[in-house]
């Protein structure tokens, strides 16, 4: 059961597209499994189909656009390209991965999480960046052993955390898989991961985190090191 | 059966879509054309205005789509205006993430693709109608200014931020009047 979901605005935004990338990766994860943001955003897609249908249109001449478009069209190869990545991406994990990579992830992971390129930062806790962004978001995974401390933390921006695998907690609770969660800058926390498993998370930064514990001086440099901004 | 007028307009160009799909009917895709191609460009301009170019790729790319995927479409879990606006707003994504200054690798066709067409269910054609009718009329009867953050939103393609900023308004009016329009859309039910 999912407890934690995005804001109205962010599914808002997410329907209307005018969602950061960054964002909207971990709200299209999180809507894999939730059925109710997935009714949800069905309903804000059907109110911006009816904004879009009453756009006013202008009256011009569309002839050429037209002509240009079934020339364009009678050149197209036929459309077997775009099937053929729709059944790559539906296609499931392989029987012997031990977890499932959520589609909207398919991208950046093809067969498992274990491909990635982890950085160990402590016994345990690792990292994986996925993508930086050029503006300064970072999207990354972090894999943490069971019943660890993740180190605490602040954050100079905006962090979104997104559990794929596992559940941790924190001062305001017990994430799970699915949960999805959004902190501000002036949240400073120290997640813990239950004790039955790993926990694996996906996370958006959109500037660096601080760590404020007594890895701190270890790790802050490190992260700088990683993280777009610095560069 | 007695039914609002917009959705039997829709039933004729669903009937152009499955000639597209499976007689691969042109001259039913230039009636798609026809229909949709001032909408998509009047939607493009919104976010982007005067980008006339801009406009015209982004309609040609929806037109491109509707002709490759309309296999895909299915009337029973969204309607032809809803399946169409999707494909406008993520062929503007992708137009602007690849010619924009903040260029992005994310590649947005993974990232709306499991929206649609989740868990067969027999009532929720009936549901889908009831949904739409609703938010069409309500959508008719909101106050102005609740009407022009939505289109800022949807159509200016501005976040909840970003619109707050256009309008030097506070976020937090921003928020509340999204939040009482799809309040009044039932789209939005507090948790």
């Amino acid at each position: 059961m999912i407890h934690y979901h995005p804001s109205i605005e962010t599914l808002t935004d997410y329907a209307a597209g005018s969602l950061p990338l960054t964002h909207a990766l971990c709200v299209s994860t999180h809507i894999e499994h939730c059925h109710e943001c997935q009714q949800q955003i069905r309903k804000l897609e059907m109110l911006g189909s009816h904004l879009f249908d009453q756009t006013k249109v202008e009256s011009r001449r569309l002839n050429r656009l037209k002509d240009r478009f079934f020339e364009q069209l009678a050149e197209q190869p036929v459309q077997e390209i775009m099937e053929m990545a729709l059944q790559k991406e539906s296609k499931n994990t392989s029987w012997e991965e031990q977890y499932a990579v959520p589609n909207s992830l398919r991208q950046f992971i093809k067969q498992g999480y274990d491909e990635l390129n982890w950085m160990r930062l402590s016994p345990s806790f690792k990292i994986a960046t996925l993508y930086n962004e050029e503006g300064g978001a970072q999207v990354a995974l972090t894999r943490v052993k069971a019943g660890a401390h993740m180190p605490t933390h602040t954050h100079t921006g905006d962090e979104i955390t997104l559990v794929l695998e596992g559940a941790f907690s924190d001062e305001s609770g017990v994430y799970r898989q699915g949960d999805f969660i959004n902190r501000d800058a002036s949240h400073k926390h120290k997640p813990i991961v239950t004790k039955d498993a790993e926990c694996i998370c996906l996370t958006v930064l959109d500037a660096p985190i601080e760590f404020t514990g007594w890895l701190a001086r270890l790790l802050n440099p490190i992260i700088r090191r990683y993280h777009p901004h610095s560069h | 059966m007695e039914r609002a007028t917009p959705l039997d307009y829709d039933e004729t160009r669903v009937a152009d879509m499955f000639a597209v799909a499976q007689a691969r009917d042109q001259a039913a895709l230039a009636r798609l054309f026809d229909y949709y191609v001032p909408k998509v460009r009047s939607f493009c301009l919104a976010a982007q205005p005067g980008a006339n170019l801009m406009a015209d790729d982004i309609a040609q790319e929806v037109m491109i789509r509707i002709w490759n995927k309309a296999h895909t479409y299915k009337p029973e879990s969204a309607s032809l205006n809803t399946w169409v606006f999707t494909l406008a707003r993520n062929a503007r994504i992708d137009y602007l993430r690849k010619n924009s200054r903040h260029q992005s690798d994310i590649d947005p066709e993974f990232l709306w693709q499991n929206v649609v067409d989740e868990n067969a269910d027999p009532f929720k054609d009936a549901q889908q109608k009831r949904d739409q009718e609703r938010i069409q009329q309500g959508l008719d009867k909101l106050p102005a200014d609740q009407k022009q953050v939505l289109a800022k939103v949807y159509l200016e393609g501005k976040t909840h931020k970003e619109a707050a900023e256009e309008l030097s308004l506070p976020l937090g009016t921003i928020k509340s009047r999204v939040r009482l329009a799809l309040h009044k859309l039932t789209i939005y039910v507090k948790r």
